[in-house]
């Protein structure tokens, strides 16, 4: 057999070969030391007259070569293609560490507090029994104000005993007392937000629960103004809810700030056109706020004259409501799995 | 309070539809609950408790000719020609607690239906037609915001008003027909003999207008707000007129009232007067004068106000303004006398711009409206001129940083590991209410009596928490009974007892130790995963813990452990596990791990049959043993560690902390380090044995160890573990 015809041979068996074992005997066949096509062909060509003997030898050289050549990068190809033996099935689950999830008023609450930090306020905590001084007196509001409506209190059948000296009678329901308290023992300037669950009589509905948490916050000092307070809750809006959202600073009244006001936010279901959300007036309440009363200022020792000051304070539930879109408060105390692992981390 | 429109166009000629108005006044501190449209449209407003002049028609316009600019049409208050006055004597016996009295006597004309126009005004406000007479006076009421009460004379005894408080054990039958119990501080007007009405707040039963009424007296009066709220709120009953005069009325409205009754009885011819007005008004109260200045507004609002707008602003809202004789003025201020209702404008300090100058703005002299009785000082002044904008015009500006704040409350950074511990633990935050139903509490509380609310919303929510637990267990079973297994919650926050509240943090944790995989090894949780919980969350807190075993009514005997805290000794050797700290050092019992028992699991809901462990630790007993200071850096070990294996055979009751100790007590002080790594009971120990392994690393912080010393020491080790337990070297 010539070498041209045996390389064609070659050719055709080499691109019927499939597996790696038929590659191998495919050399084999070819160029085995014994038996071996193009061995025998090399021998053959020692017997060869002399004159066709060295382009005989070097045909064949190049045969035996390119065979080598073809074979080897067939069986690359195919040990590439080949599963190593202790391969893992990469598709399959891995296993998850176990990690919990806060709770989603956490997760708001640690928002609001970087925001507030941010803007070199303190973080301060209090007692969640209050007496009625630092719930209410204190705070412009006498027994038989009919402000006292607006926050329906719940008491306790009989005073404990509170880490504060003054026996608690019932459960804050605002953390306004903190402020009170923390104005008590230091001087101006106050620049703080009081983070902390409060109480109120109100019945389980879809935006009410008896126990609530709140951010309230406070700003005294010898120059501080209603448009500062403006100017920190607007940035604050546009912190939780983004800087798009159309934001409304707007009178209001509560018994310890005077001027007082509301802050709204465009509606989200809506745009600000008008929805059964925001009954349609295409704003939604945020918080209420004000510049903090003479008359608070004069029960805790500081000059209504030479300082000034703000306060606000926000529900963190009604603040989730409106940023996730939660429809039923009650969730965040039913404690469902399925519902808090639906928040970040 | 219902606004109907048309009313409201009768006295101002708002320009806008009902929306825009709505709106507007929406802006200037009214908030509109509803608006109704169609053809009585009407505006709902929530009005706030400071505003009672703004639960009445007259209000409301007053406000609006305010906001648009728009003169303030008053209502007809002639009095007609009068009739001669019949026998009636009114006494004021406590002006304390009503400060004026007015009365009227009436010929009654006709008693029947009010005109259409008016029932049409009075069906829109939401007060439904009665006759001529009551719709009077409820239409005095909506238009002007004073309640009145007619009396059918005839019924008086001895013609009389007398106006005390109530005899002790007085009764009466009010209006609604239900008979009442008056006590001594309720505020009544009575005949000669018999209260006829609670002040302020309903009349009476008998001596009520009705058809065979021929002379009536009409009431209209100022009674003091507490005074009037005290008695709503014991008589559990609240009226229109108790709404009004709890927040405070005009005390010049008394009259004005009468005079108003009396024109829109003439027009409609249901009564003409007799005799003159009786006004019982013994201590006459002047006007509220205030001073407002120009710097004080500024340095509230943060915005200058120029000198024509505070009159411009504050006159159409019925205050009387002038500027004070000793008032500065500066050239730049000085201007002629601004129009009427020229619409008054805010500008903006911007934000470089010096603070507002005190000596270069007026001062102002106020009279203060009696309407108004929210206005007491210059800050109500202030919030008048800041609110005719709606805030709008206020510019946003940021409160000056003027010195360092204190360090933080250690409380909320401790708060904030722990939860960032237990979270990385596995167990997600709860969030449970601080009430809890007497019998979820009673199992938990160390008293047998726990701190209870006076007026609780239900049976459910009677008890303060004495633990954490009970919230957790029900969530647990809330999560159980929705197909959930494998429930890990954890919850901070504070639990409370007759002697106060406390901070504390607990969690349960039920179904499997680790999530399912596919590869197998699933195991359910059991008290070693809780455990390990609490050592890793004190660790990291830096305070020693230790466990015994413990009982509690709600664990299960045997499975259950107190956790004792003790401050670390010495941070360093403690870090490296050399030395138990020293028993000297102050310890508490912070809390306690255990598996809760089938009972109460069953009593909450969740299934008995399966396994629910749990911890709890009080957190301010854990922060008061903390270390305080900073970590100290220790230097790495320079010299190889030796470790050495070694399995025993002891009691299996013996605890694994005495076979710990005695190690510790013997061997040298280069162990540095023991920790169990298998327990074994089964094939080839003893039925009442048990075979422990422990791996001991030993190291010298001067020099390599050598083999030789570190079997001595072993051999020291189990010597000593063979005479203290018993043990057998396996
Ligand atoms: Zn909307």
């Amino acid at each position: 057999m010539d070498i041209s015809s045996l390389k064609q041979q070659f050719t055709a068996e080499l691109a019927a070969a499939a597996s790696e074992a038929e590659l191998r005997a495919l050399r084999d066949k070819y160029l085995a030391r014994k038996g071996g096509l193009v061995s025998a062909l090399l021998k053959h060509v020692a017997s060869a007259p002399a004159d066709v003997r060295p382009a005989l030898g070097r045909q064949a050289n190049e045969l035996k070569q390119h065979i080598d050549a073809q074979v080897g990068e067939r069986l690359a190809e195919a040990s590439a293609r080949r599963p190593a033996a202790d391969a893992v099935d990469v598709t399959l689950p891995g296993r998850d560490p176990l990690i919990g999830h806060r709770h989603p008023l956490t997760l708001l609450r640690d928002r609001i507090e970087s925001f507030f930090l941010r803007q070199g306020f303190l973080i301060v905590e209090g007692p969640e029994l209050e007496d009625d001084y630092h719930n209410f007196e204190a705070l412009n509001m006498p027994a038989e104000h009919p402000a006292r409506d607006m926050q329906d209190t719940l008491y306790l059948a009989s005073p404990v005993t509170s880490a504060t000296g003054t026996p608690a009678t019932l459960l804050r329901t605002h953390t306004s007392g903190m402020q009170v308290r923390y104005m008590e023992r230091y001087p101006p300037p106050v620049r703080l937000i009081a983070p902390g669950r409060v109480y109120r009589r109100d019945n389980l509905d879809l935006t009410h629960t008896p126990m609530f948490t709140q951010v309230e916050g406070l700003v005294v000092g010898d120059d501080v103004t209603l448009a500062d307070l403006k100017g920190t809750l607007v940035a604050f809006a546009h912190d939780l809810f983004g800087p798009d959202r159309g934001t409304r600073f707007r009178p209001s009244f509560f018994p310890y700030t005077e001027p007082s006001a509301e802050l709204d936010i465009t509606c989200a279901s809506c745009g600000g056109s008008g929805c059964a959300m925001c009954k349609q007036t295409g704003w939604v309440e945020v918080l209420g706020s004000g510049m903090v009363h003479p008359a608070v200022f004069e029960a805790v020792g500081y000059d209504p004259e030479r300082y000034t000051g703000f306060a606000f304070g926000v529900g963190i539930e009604r603040l989730a409501l409106l940023k996730w879109g939660v429809e039923d408060i009650r969730l965040f105390y039913e404690n469902d799995l399925r519902f808090l692992e639906q928040f970040p981390l | 309070m219902k606004l109907p429109y048309r009313w409201l166009q009768e006295l101002v000629a708002v320009p806008d539809g009902v929306d825009a108005v709505a709106a507007k006044l929406g802006l200037r501190g009214f908030e509109v609950a509803s608006v109704e449209q169609g053809a009585e449209p009407v505006i709902d407003f929530d009005i706030t408790a400071n505003r009672p002049d703004c639960l009445s028609v007259l209000g409301l316009a007053r406000e609006a000719s305010a906001a648009y600019a728009l003169p303030l049409r008053q209502p007809d208050r002639s009095m007609p020609a009068a009739g001669p006055a019949p026998s009636l004597e009114v006494s004021l016996e406590e002006a304390d607690l009503c400060p004026r009295y007015c009365a009227h006597a009436f010929e009654v004309l006709a008693l029947g239906g009010s005109p259409e126009w008016m029932r049409v005004r009075l069906e829109a406000a939401g007060v439904r037609s009665i006759n001529a007479v009551v719709d009077v006076t409820n239409y005095v009421m909506l238009e002007m915001g004073q309640p009145t009460h007619a009396f059918d004379l005839a019924r008086l005894r001895s013609g009389a008003l007398v106006i005390r408080r109530a005899r002790s054990g007085e009764r009466m039958r009010t209006l609604d027909g239900i008979e009442r119990a008056l006590e001594p501080d309720m505020l009544v007007i009575a005949d000669g003999e018999r209260a006829q009405a609670v002040g302020g707040v309903m009349g009476g039963a008998e001596s009520e207008i009705g058809a065979g009424t021929r002379v009536m007296v009409l009431e209209s009066a100022c009674f003091k707000p507490a005074s009037v709220r005290r008695t709503s709120k014991r008589l559990g009953l609240k009226t229109e007129a108790s709404t009004r005069f709890e927040r405070g009325a005009d005390i010049n409205a008394a009259p004005a009232a009468i005079a108003r009754a009396a024109a829109l009885f003439d027009q409609i011819g249901a009564a003409r007067p007799l005799g003159g007005l009786i006004d019982r008004y013994p201590k006459p109260q002047p006007p509220i004068r205030l001073r407002l200045r120009g710097d004080r507004i500024a340095r509230v609002l943060g915005v200058s106000v120029a000198d024509g707008d505070v009159p411009a602003i504050l006159g159409p809202l019925g205050f009387e303004v002038r500027t004070t004789p000793d008032a500065v003025h500066s050239a730049a201020t000085e201007r002629s006398e601004a129009p009427a209702f020229r619409a008054p404008s805010i500008t903006a300090r911007t934000p470089d711009a010096p603070r507002p100058s005190p000596f270069a703005l007026p001062t102002w002299d106020v009279t203060v409206p009696t309407f108004r009785v929210d206005v007491l000082r210059e800050i109500d002044l202030i919030e008048e001129i800041a609110r005719h904008d709606g805030y709008v015009g206020l510019p946003a500006t940021f409160p000056r940083l003027t010195a360092p704040q204190p360090p933080p409350d250690p409380r909320t950074l401790r708060d904030r590991t722990i939860k960032q511990v237990l979270i990385a633990s596995g167990l997600s935050e709860a969030m449970t209410f601080a009430f809890v139903e007497r019998a979820a509490a009673l199992p938990f509380a160390r008293e047998t009596d726990p701190a209870a609310l006076a007026n609780p919303l239900s049976e459910k929510y009677a008890v303060l928490r004495p633990s954490l637990l009970p919230g957790l267990i029900d969530a647990a079973a809330y999560n159980r009974r929705r197909e959930r297994r494998d429930v890990r919650l954890f919850e901070t926050g504070a639990r409370f007892t007759r002697d106060g509240e406390n901070r504390a943090v607990a969690a349960v944790w039920s179904g499997a130790a680790a999530i399912p995989h596919w590869s197998g090894g699933a195991r359910g949780v059991d008290f070693y995963d809780v455990k390990g919980v609490v050592e890793t969350l004190c660790r990291t807190l830096a305070v020693e813990i230790a466990f015994e075993p413990a009982s509690r009514p709600y664990f299960v005997d045997g499975r259950a452990a107190e956790v004792i805290v003790r401050r670390k000794a010495d941070a360093a050797g403690a870090a490296r596990g050399a030395r138990p700290v020293d028993s000297g050092v102050s310890r508490k019992i912070a809390g306690e791990v255990g598996q809760i028992t089938a009972s109460a699991l069953e009593a909450r809901g969740f299934p008995a049959n399966e396994d629910v462990f749990a911890f709890e630790l009080d957190v301010d007993a854990i922060a008061a043993l903390q270390p305080s200071g900073d970590v100290r850096a220790e230097s790495l070990p320079r010299f190889p560690s030796v470790v050495r294996d070694l399995s025993i055979l002891v009691d299996a009751v013996l605890p694994a902390a005495s076979v710990r100790g005695t190690i510790r007590s013997s061997a040298p002080p280069t162990l540095v380090h023991i920790v169990e790594f298998d327990r074994y009971r089964g094939k080839g120990v003893p039925e009442d044995r048990v075979s422990l392994s422990l791996r001991m690393t030993f190291r010298s912080p001067e020099r390599t160890l050598t083999d030789a010393e570190v079997d001595d020491g072993m051999e020291r080790i189990v010597a000593a573990l063979a005479s203290a337990h018993n043990a057998v070297r396996r």
